[in-house]
């Protein structure tokens, strides 16, 4: 028994040790950020592994001077704000017919539901061009322009969760507000939108992260440096420091930092929202 | 619900949705295999050219090196993802203190922009500045240091490297829920059958996740074809092109060159690969099971 017990606690231990080595590996590249962006260009250029002699914040200052940090967050921020607005609506009135509505043709319901997963296979790097081409016909551009396919790329992932979630609801909940009297509004809008608490969580935070993370699509369909998002104004970093490395360093800092703290204050939502696409799919 | 379930609620409710992604996300896929066909550079009009750009592809050397690079991407993230994540999935699934700040900590570095990850990176994969060659060169490795980005070999080695970091924790959370839904009895009685802990993991664990492993290949599989910004932020494909894949070599044709057919050309042949490998996968999967 008590051989059984050391060797429980030894397997403990090793655990712990290798639990910490692999946390501490996937946490350098944070660490390491930190460490230069409180260093000066000759500090990183000469002796890049020491600790400097004091806490210098020149890096951010100057990053702060040279980007309009307000202004791409402003920017980020109206972008996701339009798009979550028009997206939530679109989507979760859609999805509502598919779960719960009746159709003559139950067929014409499947086919439509499947025909919006669909999207989940299609990757955004073979609309960047037809996206930006059908933008010059309709006449949207800049902002505008971003915000239709924002909200076509979340459609297949919203119709998943939402209709999955809307389905697992008891039908005698419509039942009993129809004989209420209620209409088709006040069912949706005082009974159904607050019973989805939770997936309309898990739907905003997977797409206000995506929206705030994209690359691509801002970087065609924006032109003018005013409108753009925060990745965006990131991808020019290179550019307008040049060689001020600790330039670019204290400016990506100032981009992590928020949004890790946004994840800290969120974590078990966060987790939850990015992982039940992947697994309800 | 058949009350309120007139046609005309039902049209108006589904109309805006169908609009939206028929416009942005179907008809797009037409235009792209559409531009594939013709030669176009932005002025004018499209020439049809019927299969010239695809034949052009084959004999594109740069093509063949972003395809061969991409292919070692995949090829090296999936195995190192599946097994790495599947490793930390049963680490993190042991009663440990601590345990869920660590999975957190794992995690955190898949909700950072991939455009600023490419940055982070750069200063530890750089030669002159980053962390591994200063490193190395502390311990008294100077003759190891590698050019990791930026020479003619390593490059898709990092870029794989670095989705692994950014997507471990994630691919890891798919697992552990996979992990979860087995029924504590049936890992009783593995152990009272005298099971040792990598019979448990071969012979119960794993076929019991079978459909949660088929999720996390298939998400693995479609976000490799998505890797873009970390490439550009490396090294934008360069230098002379060694370090393109399908992805950055086709924007870089479309929107930097201008040869919008062309570049459609290869975006099509990159989404199907996508959409082949995802199916071939599927398919095998799918056949072990029955």
């Amino acid at each position: 028994m008590i051989v059984n017990k050391i060797s429980r606690n030894r397997r403990k231990i090793s655990l712990y040790i290798l639990l910490s080595f692999v946390t501490f590996l996937v946490m350098l590249p944070f660490l390491w950020m930190l460490l230069l962006s409180i260093k000066t260009n000759s500090e990183i250029f000469r002796m890049p592994l020491s600790i400097p002699d004091r806490l210098s914040f020149d890096n951010f200052r100057r990053a702060l001077n040279t980007l309009d940090f307000l202004q791409l967050y402003k920017n980020t921020f109206l972008i996701v704000i339009m798009t979550m607005a028009i997206e939530l609506t679109i989507t979760f009135l859609s999805s509502f017919v598919l779960a719960r509505m009746v159709f003559e043709n139950p067929k014409i319901k499947s086919m439509i539901y499947g025909f919006l997963i669909i999207g989940l296979t299609i990757s955004p790097f073979i609309l960047l061009f037809p996206v930006y081409k059908i933008n010059t016909i309709i006449g949207l551009k800049e902002q505008a322009g971003l915000i239709f396919p924002y909200v076509a790329s979340s459609i297949s992932f919203n119709t998943l969760l939402f209709v999955g979630y809307m389905k697992s609801l008891p039908s005698e909940i419509d039942e009993a507000a129809v004989i209420d009297g209620c209409s088709l509004r006040q069912l949706i809008l005082q009974v159904i939108v607050p019973m989805s608490k939770p997936v309309i969580a898990t739907v905003v935070i997977f797409n206000v992260l995506y929206i705030w993370n994209e690359f691509p699509f801002a970087s065609i369909i924006l032109q003018d440096s005013t409108n753009y998002t925060l990745s965006l104004g990131a991808s020019f970093f290179k550019g307008k420091y040049n060689i001020d490395y600790a330039g670019i360093i204290a400016s990506s800092v100032m981009m992590i930092i928020p949004q890790l703290l946004f994840y800290g204050l969120f974590q078990k939502n966060i987790v939850d929202g990015m992982t039940a696409g992947a697994i309800k799919g | 619900m058949y009350w309120l379930s007139k046609k005309r609620y039902i049209v108006l409710m589904l109309i805006p949705t169908l609009l939206i992604y028929i416009v942005y996300m179907i008809a797009p896929i037409i235009v792209a295999v559409g531009y594939s066909f013709t030669k176009y550079s932005g002025i004018g009009n499209a020439k049809f050219i019927g299969l010239n750009n695809y034949i052009r592809l084959l004999g594109d050397s740069t093509f063949m090196l972003s395809l061969k690079n991409t292919m070692v991407i995949f090829v090296v993230i999936f195995i190192f993802l599946m097994v790495g994540a599947f490793s930390v999935a049963l680490l993190l699934n042991n009663k440990l203190k601590f345990n869920g700040t660590a999975k957190a900590l794992i995690f955190s570095p898949a909700i950072i922009a991939p455009i600023i990850v490419g940055i982070i990176w750069v200063f530890i994969l750089d030669p002159e500045v980053g962390l591994i060659n200063s490193i190395m060169n502390e311990i008294g490795l100077e003759k190891h240091t590698q050019l990791w980005i930026g020479g003619d070999k390593l490059t898709p080695y990092c870029v794989a490297f670095i989705y692994l970091w950014q997507q471990l924790g994630y691919v890891a959370t798919i697992f552990i829920a996979g992990l979860k839904m087995i029924p504590e009895e049936v890992m009783e009685a593995a152990k009272v059958d005298g099971a040792n802990a990598w019979q448990k993991v071969r012979y119960v664990t794993i076929p019991m996740i079978r459909s949660t492993i088929s999720t996390a290949a298939i998400l693995i599989i479609t976000g490799t074809f998505k890797i873009f910004e970390v490439v550009q932020q490396l090294t934008n494909g360069g230098p002379n092109h060694v370090s393109e894949t399908l992805v950055t070599y086709s924007y870089a044709t479309t929107f930097s060159n201008g040869e919008y057919g062309y570049g459609m050309s290869m975006a099509t042949i990159t989404f199907i690969i996508s959409l082949m490998i995802t199916a071939i996968y599927s398919f095998f999967a799918r056949e072990k099971v029955e």
